[in-house]
Formats: C-alpha cells, structure tokens, sequence
C-alpha cells in the first residue's frame, strides 16, 4: 500500500515537471522565432496589407487617397501595356526548362568528375554574385548596336542585329542574360543534391549494364526529384520578381512594351507616373499569380513525396 | 560619511543635468539644417553655383546649415516620390518645368507673396505655375532645344557651313548631301524615348499657332489631329530616309547619342539650351567655331519665322512638409540671387533665369545665337505633355522604328491615353 502510494506521488511529481519543461521549450521555441516573425509581419504582411488597401483607392501619393472600388483593377484589364507585360511574363515563363535543364545537365557532369569540374562550378557560380545592375552594365556594352557581340558577327561576315533594341530579339536577350548571371545558384543546389544520390544504387545499375543515359534518367533525376521541383519554385519566383535590374538598365522596358514584366511595370505606375493605387493593384494581380504558381507547384512536390 | 556621498550624489545629478540643459541649449541654436534634393549640385560643372548658393546663405542666416542631396537623375522623381508620400525629407527640392513640376504641385507651398521681388528680374514662371496661376517654384534656368550642328562634317560633304536650314525641305536636302557623302545626318538616341520626345517637341514649336499649343495643353488638340500626325509620320520618314544610325532603340540618349556627336560620328544633334548636351559641351569637344546651332524649322505650318523652343527649365520648390517654411523658401529664392547665377552660367554654361546676369563676355557663337534667340521664343510642346502621353509616346515612338505599329494606330492609341490624362 505504502509501494503503491509512493509510486503514485512519484507519477504525479513527476509529470507536471515534464509538462513545465515542455511549456517551458515551447515558449523558448517561440522567443526564438519572434524577431524573424515580427520581421515577417512588420516588412510583408502588413505592407501587403496597405497595399491591398491601396489598390481600391485612386492614391497618386500626393493628395488624400479616395476610395474608388475596383475602378483600378476594371482598368488593369483593359491596359493594354499591362496586358502585354503578362504575354511577355507567359514566355519568360515558358523558358523555365531551360532554366532548371541547363544547370541539372552541367551539374550532373561536374558530380561526375569531368576534369575542371572545381574550376566550371566556381567560374558557373561567380555571375551569380554581381548585383543586375552590374551585369546589365557589362552586357550593356556587348549587346548594344555598336557593341562586341556584333563586331564579332560582322567580323564573321554576318550581319549586325540590334538586340536590346528589337522587339524580336530584346525580350530573348534579357532571359539569356538573366539566365547566365543565375543559374550558378541552381547549378549549386543540383551539386548538393547528387552527393545525397546512393553510390551503392549507380554501381548495381553499372554492374547490370545500364548505360549512362539510363542511369541518369531512371535513378538520378527520380533521386533528386524534391531538389528539381525546389529549384523550379524557386526559380519561378525569381523570374517574376528580379529582373527588374536588368531591364532598367538594359532596355527600360522598350521597344515598345516588348520587355516590360509586371514588376516593371509596378515601378513604371508608381515612380513615373504616380499612380500608387494602380501600381498596389498590379502588385496584388502579380501577387496572386505568383501565389497560385507556387501553390500549383508546392501541390505538385506533395504529390511526389507521397508517392 | 553618509553626508559625503549625499554631497557627492547631489553633485554628479547637478552636473549631468547642467551638461544637458547645455547640450539641448546648444544644439537647439546651433541648428537648423535645410536639406535640399538635386541631382546637379556633384556635377564639377554646377559645383561652384552651389558652393556660392550654401556660402551666401549660410552667412546671411547664421545657425542654418544647408545641406545638399545629390540624387540619381534618372531615378529622381521616384525618390521624390517616396518623400512627398512619406510626407518627410527635403526642405527644397530641384524640379524640371512644365509637367513634372505641374503634376506634383499639391506637395509644394505656394510662393507667391515671397517671390514678388524676384518677378521682374527672373524668367520663366510659367512653368512652375499651377492651374490657378500661382507660382511653386523659382526657375533657376531657361532650357530649349536647339539643333546643333558640326560645320567640319558640313564642309567635308560639300555644304556651306554658314548657311542653316529655314524649311524642311532645305533640311532634307542637307541630309540627303550628307548621307551622300557618307555621314549620319543626325544622332539619335531612343532607347528611353527621349529622341521622340526632343524631335516631335521642337518639330511642332514653330509648327503650332498660341491657340494650337493652348489646345494642346488642354487636351483639345489631339494626336491626330493634322499638325500633330505630320509630325509623327516625319518621325517615321526620316528613319525611313536614313537620317539616323542604326540602333537608335537602344541607344541612350544620354549621353550615348552626344557622344557621338563629340566623336563627329554625325552632323547635327538635337540639343538643349543648358546645363547639359549644350553648346558648352560641344565646344569643349569639337571647337567653338565648329559647332553650329539652328532651329529645328517646322514640318508644316507656321509663320516663316523660327523660333527657339524654350521655356522655365529647372526651378526650386518648397515641399509642404518642410518645418522650416519661410526659411526654405528663402534658400529657393536665393538659387536664383544674381551672384550665384553669375556663377551658374559661368561654370556650368547654364542659360540663366535671371535677365541681369551678364552674358557679354560670352565667346561662343552658338552661344551667341542661343542667348541673342531668348527674348522671343517658341512653347516647349513637350513641357505641356502629360506624363501618361509621354511615356506612350515613348512606347509608340520605338514602335513606329520597328515597324510594330503604324502613324494611324499609334495616334489612336496615344488620342485615348490623352483623353484619359486629361479627362476629355
């Protein structure tokens, strides 16, 4: 009896100290996360917030904003500058298998050992380091009419071609550009992937004769499927949102409208022309785009992991 | 003992409260700082005007400090942007005539009764003046446009440099003589679309009637109306006539396009009366007495007479947030004190608002010509432009290059983004 009475006081002392240190952990835990939530609130959700507050009124960032319902989305759809920012957004995003293809490729053949492999990944890497404003600089000078790339065609007894400023060939080149100065940080992320890729899986596929296609195709890549749809999401939301750099410096959005994203736009409406609530209101258009690509994406990444 | 640390307490609280009341005390006489945004007082050109501005004006006002804030030119109006929502920073700000200063007149004090004294002596109200016809802002110079023109490439193509265009049709002439001898008629630079907007605005100053130019500023007169739609199909035709070098689309204006012109890459430019891609630079480049200027003469229309296009080019405001009102419109009246002024055309070639700067000793004779044009001059038409039509005409302009559009579609569109600006 005496046994059992002490057992039970043993228990009963016994867990409420377990439950205060967890009590204890869990408020830990949440001190730790506060500044970067209080970060998140003050610098995302609340602007968000005002921004979307905004974008019903007819605010030029001057006079008192006036409410104007959705007067400013009703004019977004009928804009056709923005509606040609959302074609020229549509084919920047149609390029994303190049842009998650090109580094997978290179960075499969630096896992295998080409020879330079170190040297290729930190010469892939270094663009990704120069702020846009550098790089559209540089390119600035190569691209324009006079520029190196078309003294070297002309040289090669082509033709010159004016590629910043041609409608056909402006867009292409500020994603080539783009491209060229990002993927170092895709090709990284794929580099880190493969070393998670079992050895022991590619030296059984070796020993039963696969070849090295094969074995790319059925045991790499599906190893590395949660590392490719990452760097797809991630990708995606950096072809919506950081070329911005770029085109100021390269085209500024012309010729014509044939490089404006939305992003530019965004800019244009708000510092040019003075038009916040119209620019809050794209950014909330842009905003909902880029949410519902990433929520198609992350779905999809779900699914696979299930499976 | 205990007496002592009472003693010594007491003492140490007195002290620090001594050491503060003079801090405050002192900082508080010590200063009124008036910040002023710009994006010319780091120019080596503007420094002195400057120098001279902040000098007189802190010893007439001691205990003010005036403090300059060179912004970016071309992110300049976004900045300014973000101050004026943010209702915080500048005192005084830097603005450009005519649209860009109309547009944001609801975020500048109202200088009327401060400014009486300077009406005489200084030009260019006008556009720094609001619809209800008071003034916000102290133009500090006259700007224009004005073709300026490389009298060796003149020679070397078998023209007599002296002689300038009076029609269009002598211009064209002269082009097809220099593109016969292998040079560029004109440089152009379009890539932000500032090559449209100089060619159709100093292509219709001669061109347009007072009550023409009135109507444009109301919106009434519209894109494609006649006068208006020659000129965009002269935009066209000269490209098409190849008066200018491949690539305008992506050429800067500034300042790709007059470098180009210093480099003697092409005989004329489309330049402006001050600060900037100006008969200064030019002679700096290529020898005064080979730079030439002229008017550009009008499509169609006007008088026989050609006037230089020009107009109140940059000015000082005050911003309606500003703590210090009166002494801030005191600093924007004194940018424009003669002494200063005297200093900003001798330095930077700037053609002065103020009409008692002395100009005598100018020996430049595309100087002589810009500032012997200034007592009759022509309306900037792109000075009355809304900001919305501009940036279309921008888009537009380089459309009509690469043959995306055509002058009807391109007038239609630019007649809605009018009538929507100005609400007709």
């Amino acid at each position: 009896m005496t046994e059992t009475v002490i057992a039970k006081d043993s228990k009963s002392a016994a867990t409420p100290r377990r439950k205060s240190g967890g009590h204890n952990a869990e408020r830990l835990a949440y001190l730790f996360v506060l500044p970067a939530l209080a970060l998140v609130v003050v610098f995302r959700i609340i602007p968000l917030i005002w921004g979307l507050g905004y974008s019903f009124t007819d605010y030029d960032g001057m006079s008192q904003p006036r409410f104007v319902g959705f007067d400013n989305y009703i004019g977004i759809a009928h804009d056709p500058v923005f509606l040609d920012s959302l074609v020229n957004m549509l084919i920047l995003l149609a390029t994303l298998p190049i842009w998650i293809g090109l580094p997978l490729v290179l960075a499969i053949l630096i896992h295998q050992g080409v020879p330079g492999g170190k040297i290729f990944r930190a010469v892939y890497f270094f663009p990704a380091v120069l702020s846009s404003v550098i790089v559209g600089a540089i390119f600035n000078v190569l691209l324009r009419y006079d520029g190196s790339f078309n003294l070297f065609l002309k040289a090669m007894g082509f033709s010159a071609v004016d590629w910043l400023g041609n409608s056909s060939t402006a867009l292409f080149s500020l994603i080539a550009v783009q491209l060229w100065s990002t993927f170092g940080m895709s090709l990284l992320i794929f580099i880190a992937g493969l070393s998670t890729v079992s050895s022991e899986m590619l030296e059984a596929a070796k020993l039963d004769g696969a070849k090295l296609l094969q074995m790319w195709w059925h045991i790499v890549i599906p190893s590395i499927r949660p590392i490719i749809e990452f760097a797809a999401v991630v990708t995606t939301i950096g072809m919506l949102t950081s070329m911005f750099g770029l085109i100021y410096v390269l085209t500024a959005g012309g010729p014509g409208t044939s490089t404006i994203l939305p992003e530019f736009l965004i800019w244009l409406e708000q510092g040019k022309m003075n038009r916040p609530g119209y620019a809050s209101a794209i950014s909330m258009v842009l905003f909902l785009m880029m949410a519902g690509l990433a929520a198609i994406q992350i779905r999809i990444m779900s699914r696979n992991a299930d499976i | 003992m205990k007496t002592t640390n009472r003693i010594l307490r007491a003492g140490t609280m007195l002290a620090t409260a001594l050491v503060m009341t003079l801090g405050v005390a002192a900082s508080a006489k010590a200063d009124t700082t008036l910040t002023v945004w710009d994006w010319k007082s780091g120019d080596p050109t503007t420094t002195p005007y400057y120098d001279k501005v902040k000098a007189d004006f802190e010893a007439a006002h001691p205990g003010v400090t005036v403090k300059f804030v060179m912004q970016p030119h071309d992110q300049y109006y976004t900045l300014l942007g973000t101050a004026i929502a943010a209702s915080q920073g500048p005192d005084v700000v830097l603005v450009h005539g005519g649209s860009q200063a109309k547009e944001r007149i609801p975020a500048f004090s109202k200088l009327d009764d401060k400014v009486a004294d300077l009406k005489a002596r200084v030009a260019g109200w006008d556009e720094f003046a609001g619809a209800d016809g008071s003034v916000y802002a102290v133009p500090i110079s006259i700007q224009g446009l004005a073709v300026y023109y490389n009298k060796e490439l003149y020679k070397k193509a078998g023209l007599d440099p002296e002689v300038t265009p009076k029609t269009w049709a002598e211009l064209d002439a002269i082009c097809a003589k220099l593109k016969a001898a292998g040079t560029t008629c004109f440089a152009l630079g379009n890539k932000e679309g500032y090559g449209a907007d100089f060619f159709y605005s100093a292509a219709a100053a001669n061109a347009l009637t007072a009550e023409q130019q009135a109507a444009w500023t109301t919106g009434d007169l519209k894109w494609s109306s006649p006068e208006i739609k020659a000129i965009v199909q002269k935009w066209v035709d000269t490209q098409k006539d190849g008066w200018y070098a491949e690539g305008a689309n992506s050429t800067a204006k500034f300042m790709d396009e007059y470098q180009s012109f210093e480099r003697s890459e092409n005989a004329n430019t489309i330049g402006l009366l001050s600060d900037v891609a100006h008969w200064k630079e030019f002679d700096e480049f290529l020898e005064p007495q080979n730079v030439g200027v002229y008017v550009l003469p009008p499509v169609s229309g006007g008088d026989g007479k050609l006037r230089m296009p020009l107009a109140g080019g940059i000015g000082y405001a005050v911003t309606k947030f500003s703590p210090n009102q009166d002494l801030a419109a005191e600093l924007a009246k004194s940018f424009a004190a003669t002494p200063a002024m005297q200093v900003f055309f001798e330095s930077a070639g700037a053609v002065p608002s103020d009409t008692a700067v002395d100009t005598s000793k100018v020996e430049s004779p595309s100087a002589k010509v810009v500032l012997g044009s200034l007592s009759d001059g022509a309306p900037l038409l792109h000075n009355n432009t809304s900001t919305a039509e501009t940036e279309e005409w921008h888009r537009q302009s380089q459309m009509l290059f690469t043959g995306e559009t055509t002058v009807d579609k391109a007038v239609a569109r630019l007649d809605e983004v009018q009538a929507q600006a100005k609400k007709k």
